[in-house]
């Protein structure tokens, strides 16, 4: 009994996910199908591409909040290439990579020189970004892009409905819980989290690893923005906006503490796809589409709050666990 | 009539007797020290005189009235005063509205009448011997001066009873005197202070009687007078110590660190060296450079000019791993802020500093990983329930060992302990000293940074002295001697 409690609060994401899951399958016809749990998949696996990056920097203690506007730049940047040069689609996809690459790790950069944490950096760049994106595209829509580029994000392999995207995403996320749990990379990004001073102490070399970080970010997030625009074969200057709410709060849904050094990728994904199954479900649901947004606050405070209680809740156990340490301690002595 | 009393008080947490049935009473205009190890009940004690927290049975009498379900608010209006580790001032105001934060002084109902304040406020610290102006901003003062206000705070409050947390913890030691004159002209006027400390020969020179608790039960109340050093520590831990500082059978080797006129992080010119099996102590007041100096050796800062030696050869550390892999290694000062990873097991604390060693292709082997915190675990003789306890559940000792463990399971031969028993008790201090000497003798290189004159010239095979980020003299064992330490400590042969 203990023990699975305990299991509900490792992994609640899980948990809330499967239920939802079970809720819309009683109430809505064909939901519980294979071609309708991979559309879902396909349908977030940019969100899951660039949580990968997002949940790295948050269990190393940082907080990015240009996610959005980040992705929308490169998507734009990608899809007029496409649509006005003669380049080849791979080296566009690849100049619109490493230009994300470029952006993340000058934000590194910024807090670095600027001495504020990324959060503020990022709030910062988000709006410099969505400019720039407004001003290249005059607010225009691209679109009519190449088959060739869109294939990228929608071409299938074994089931019409299994794409691309959805394996990448899925490569992208074994990968990533391997590198986290297994490598001595991950262990230096969860020190880097749990104690920066620390970490620092121990020899991490935190402004390298803070770096390398903000590059693996920038990757991330820049082959989310080309399978977002590739999946949906548009790209415009709003294309990407508030995802980052999404993807925060799957993240904090998935038990990565705002605060870093713990977390776990297989929940965060589930956390994402929780928050994406609850705006579908009030979608099919035929609500007003901005109740979603409630929605999305509701939940967004309520992990938040969550995360804090679990904090002091810890605390208060640790004290007590403590004073029983010293008690045997005392009675071994 | 005492003017305080606790009279059986018990304090249960879950799963623990924090208090048991404790009585002790205070006597007006005395100094009265409150003793015992880490966990014997102090804190709860005095959270609960203090109002901070609520007994579960007996009473507080305050000048023959008893209070019960006691606020913090009506502890301060029966006149008692509680001044914690931690100081509670507001940073960002001034002295003067600190000390009467809180208080109508004069003014209208716009607002106070800040002249009058800074008037009685300059009265207030000229009173304590201070020259500090009522109009600096708190943040701009030390630690020591800000414990002044503190009192301060308390005589506007007129307090009959002072409550004093550890007060010398956290300064320097030409300090402390100041802070004894005052607590003694307190006394003289009729308050009574309580006084809790680890260090014993403080509480031998400044206090009247002692009061000892341990596990959560009093055990006795002595006069000073009446009782010596080991009478002391018999009470406070149930059983005689054999000595306060083991001894050690060195061998002092070859040259294993070498600074030579090295400046920079606020430090001059310094040269030091430390021999294989050597402990070199660092002494010095709270800002003279020492651990400054340590993070430099350690790579943390990068050194202006001069040199770095170590093992014979020349060594620029461009950062903390360069200087661990020549087998450097810094146990920092704070262990909770710089040394461990508070919500991390044990098994990735000690390993913390060795996990690029124990893996392959960027693979973590974790059955090294157990293996290395088992030997370290075992070899410091680190109390837990398991290596998956989290450290933040360990006692300070343990706490402090598991920082030790971190350095050595990284292979570090040339130790610097910052503050090595800060904040631990006595029976734990006795296990760090013992592990410093099994290090030394097994041709480890330590140097000790340590606030703790007894700690200094109980465990140091030489003393170098800093003041002001500049060495300004070096003592060997045969010319140690307190009052020689404390003047190059405060710079008079400079």
């Amino acid at each position: 009994m203990r023990k699975s409690i305990d299991f509900c609060q490792k992994n609640l994401a899980l948990v809330l996910l499967i239920f939802a899951g079970a809720l819309f399958s009683a109430t809505t016809a064909n939901f519980l199908t294979v071609t309708n749990a991979l559309n879902i998949l396909n349908q977030n696996a940019y969100t899951i591409i660039a949580m990968c990056g997002i949940a790295l920097i948050m269990i190393g203690g940082d907080l990015d909040m240009s996610v959005g506007y980040h992705m929308s730049i490169c998507g734009v940047l990608c899809a007029m290439l496409l649509t006005r040069t003669g380049i080849p689609v791979p080296v566009i996809v690849a100049v619109t990579i490493l230009t994300s690459v470029a952006l993340a790790m000058l934000t590194t950069f910024l807090t670095q020189l600027l001495g504020i944490p990324r959060i503020f950096v990022t709030i910062g760049e988000a709006t410099l970004f969505q400019g720039f994106a407004y001003v290249i595209t005059n607010s225009k829509t691209i679109s009519n892009l190449p088959i060739a580029f869109k294939n990228i994000a929608q071409g299938t392999l074994l089931h019409p409905s299994l794409t691309y995207a959805t394996l990448l995403m899925a490569a992208f996320v074994v990968i990533m819980s391997f590198v986290l749990s297994r490598t001595y990379f991950g262990r230096q990004v969860f020190s880097m989290g749990g104690n920066l001073t620390a970490a620092r102490l121990a020899g991490i070399n935190v402004m390298k690893m803070k770096y390398i970080i903000g590059a693996l970010v920038g990757f991330f997030l820049g082959v989310a923005a080309v399978i977002l625009i590739g999946r949906t074969g548009a790209a415009a200057a709003n294309t990407a906006a508030g995802v980052e709410i999404n993807i925060l709060t799957g993240i904090l849904l998935g038990g990565v503490s705002i605060r870093g050094g713990e977390g776990k990728i297989s929940n965060c994904v589930a956390g994402i796809l929780l928050v994406a199954l609850i705006s579908n479900g009030m979608q099919l649901a035929g609500w007003n589409p901005y109740f979603q947004y409630i929605a999305k606050g509701v939940i967004m405070l309520c992990v938040l709050g969550f995360d804090m209680f679990q904090m002091r809740r810890r605390s208060v156990m640790n004290n007590r666990r403590k004073e029983e340490a010293v008690l045997t301690a005392r009675q071994e002595a | 009539m005492p003017i305080l009393e606790v009279s059986r008080v018990t304090k249960r947490y879950p799963g623990v007797t924090a208090l048991d049935d404790v009585s002790i009473s205070f006597e007006k205009g005395e100094i009265h020290a409150l003793m015992g190890e880490n966990g014997a009940g102090k804190s709860t004690l005095i959270k609960i005189i203090a109002g901070a927290e609520a007994s579960d049975g007996g009473e507080i009498i305050i000048e023959g009235e008893s209070h019960r379900g006691m606020t913090p608010l009506d502890a301060k209006r029966a006149g008692v005063s509680v001044i914690y580790q931690e100081l509670n001032l507001v940073p960002s105001l001034s002295v003067a509205e600190n000390l009467f934060i809180g208080k109508k002084v004069g003014g209208s109902f716009i607002g106070p009448d800040f002249k009058e304040m800074r008037r009685r406020a300059a009265q207030v610290m000229r009173d304590l011997g201070s020259n500090i102006k009522p109009e600096t901003l708190v943040f701009e003062l030390s630690t020591s001066q800000q414990q002044l206000v503190e009192i301060g705070k308390a005589i506007v409050d007129n307090c009959k009873v002072l409550i004093m947390d550890e007060p010398s913890a956290a300064i320097a030691v030409a300090e402390v005197e100041n802070m004894f004159r005052i607590v003694r002209e307190l006394r003289d006027k009729g308050v009574t202070v309580v006084y809790i400390s680890h260090r014993i020969d403080e509480v031998f020179s400044l206090c009247d009687r002692v009061s000892i608790l341990r596990d959560g039960r009093y055990i006795t109340t002595e006069r000073l007078r009446d009782i010596d050093r080991r009478g002391l520590i018999r009470h406070m831990v149930g059983r005689e110590l054999s000595e306060t500082f083991p001894e050690r059978r060195s061998r002092m080797g070859e040259i294993a660190l070498e600074v030579i006129s090295l400046t920079g992080n606020g430090d001059f010119d310094m040269d030091l060296t430390v021999r294989k099996g050597e402990v070199l102590g660092l002494a010095g007041l709270v800002g003279a450079g020492r651990t400054e100096l340590a993070k430099m050796i350690c790579g943390d800062v990068k050194p202006v000019s001069g040199e770095i030696r170590a093992k014979g050869k020349s060594r620029r550390f461009g950062c903390v791993s360069d200087a661990l892999n020549i087998g450097v290694g810094l146990i920092p000062e704070d262990r909770k802020s710089e040394g461990l990873f508070m919500d991390f097991a044990v098994d990735w604390n000690i390993p913390s500093m060795s996990f690029k060693r124990l893996s392959r292709f960027g693979v973590v082997n974790q059955k090294k990983v157990e293996a290395l915190t088992d030997q370290y675990v075992d070899a410091l003789r680190i109390k837990t329930p398991s290596t998956r306890q989290v450290v933040r559940n360990l006692s300070g000792g343990n706490q402090q060992k598991v920082v030790v463990a971190r350095a050595l399971a990284a292979e570090a031969d040339i130790l610097i302990f910052d503050e090595p028993t800060r904040g631990i008790d006595v029976g734990a201090k006795q296990e760090i000293y013992r592990l410093m000497n099994r290090l030394a003798e097994t041709g480890n290189a330590i140097i000790m940074i340590t606030s703790d004159m007894e700690e200094l010239l109980g465990m140091s095979d030489r003393i170098a002295v800093m003041y002001e980020g500049r060495k300004t003299g070096e003592l060997a064992r045969e010319a140690f001697s307190q009052d020689r330490i404390l003047e190059l400590a405060s710079g008079y042969s400079v």
